[in-house]
């Protein structure tokens, strides 16, 4: 099965917290505060039409949001 | 008794209190990603049968004992500190030191919040090799995958990729029960289900 397209901000074991796209083994980049990584991973996260996920420092979703595009969006009907 | 899964079986015996769940839900997720079975007090809830007999199987049923002393220590003046995981650690090691043939080889790995804490409480355990995690999963993990490697595997995925995995599997479980089973939140899930989720979770994406 294939994986969804998603990005995730987790906290780094290195300390930190890693911008991730899902299925990858290493981060996009590393920030030092939680909030430097949803900032620039909800951009990538927009850019790619990606679903995004930010992670607690315990692995638990904190928050989700969608960016992925609606493949049959409504139609303008002038 | 013969357990045709022994070789595989890891009882896992820690606190099953709201602020351990994402530590023991660490633990269980770590043996899975190493293709081993986590056996739980939790996995059968039959009234009629007594929980020391139900501890003492998957004891006999296990080569891998997981056994966290965390809760050694009381949090509130007057709460009692929990006994039962220092109990049935006994009863593992009784067992690995008095019991003959696959009994003999199991492996037995013990994990504490703080280092050197325990041996306020049991010195019995001085000189053995305790890992600490201070509470923190990402810690917990990389102990229990140092663990399998060493006794075990001698290779294997590093923590850093096991905790990735662990993260995208925290994803999976909230659409899995937040949106689509419509739960408030993934603390709703009793332990058993988020295994469940966790074994099609592996088989899906065959990790």
């Amino acid at each position: 099965m294939v994986k969804k397209n998603t990005q995730h901000v987790v906290k780094s074991p290195k300390g930190g917290w890693a911008v991730k796209k899902g299925g990858s083994s290493k981060a996009t980049k590393i920030y030092k505060t939680q909030k430097e990584a949803i900032d620039h991973g909800r951009i990538i996260a927009k850019n790619q039409n990606a679903e995004f996920y930010v992670h607690g420092k315990d692995g638990r979703i904190r928050q989700k949001d969608s960016y992925v595009r609606d493949p049959n969006p409504p139609k303008d009907k002038k | 008794m013969v357990c045709d899964d022994f070789n595989k079986n890891v009882f896992i015996n820690c606190p099953f209190d709201d602020d351990f769940r994402q530590i023991l839900i660490g633990i269980v997720f770590t043996v899975m990603y190493f293709g081993f079975k986590p056996r739980l007090s939790l996995e059968r809830s039959d009234s009629a049968e007594s929980r020391i007999d139900k501890i003492i199987e998957l004891i006999l049923e296990s080569k891998f004992g997981i056994h966290d002393l965390s809760r050694i220590v009381s949090k509130e003046k007057g709460e009692h500190y929990r006994m039962n995981m220092p109990f049935e650690l006994g009863i593992d090691y009784g067992c690995k030191k008095l019991k003959d043939g696959q009994w003999s080889t199991k492996k037995i790995l013990i994990l504490e919040k703080e280092k050197y804490r325990y041996h306020k409480a049991i010195s019995d355990l001085s000189g053995s090799d305790i890992k600490h995690h201070n509470n923190e999963v990402i810690k917990v993990i990389q102990a229990v995958r140092d663990w399998f490697i060493t006794e075990e595997l001698s290779r294997g995925h590093s923590g850093n990729k096991v905790w990735n995995n662990f993260n995208e599997f925290g994803a999976y479980l909230y659409d899995e029960v937040v949106e689509k089973d419509g739960h408030a939140s993934t603390e709703e899930v009793q332990i058993t289900e988020v295994m469940y989720h966790m074994k099609e979770w592996f088989e899906k994406y065959n990790n």
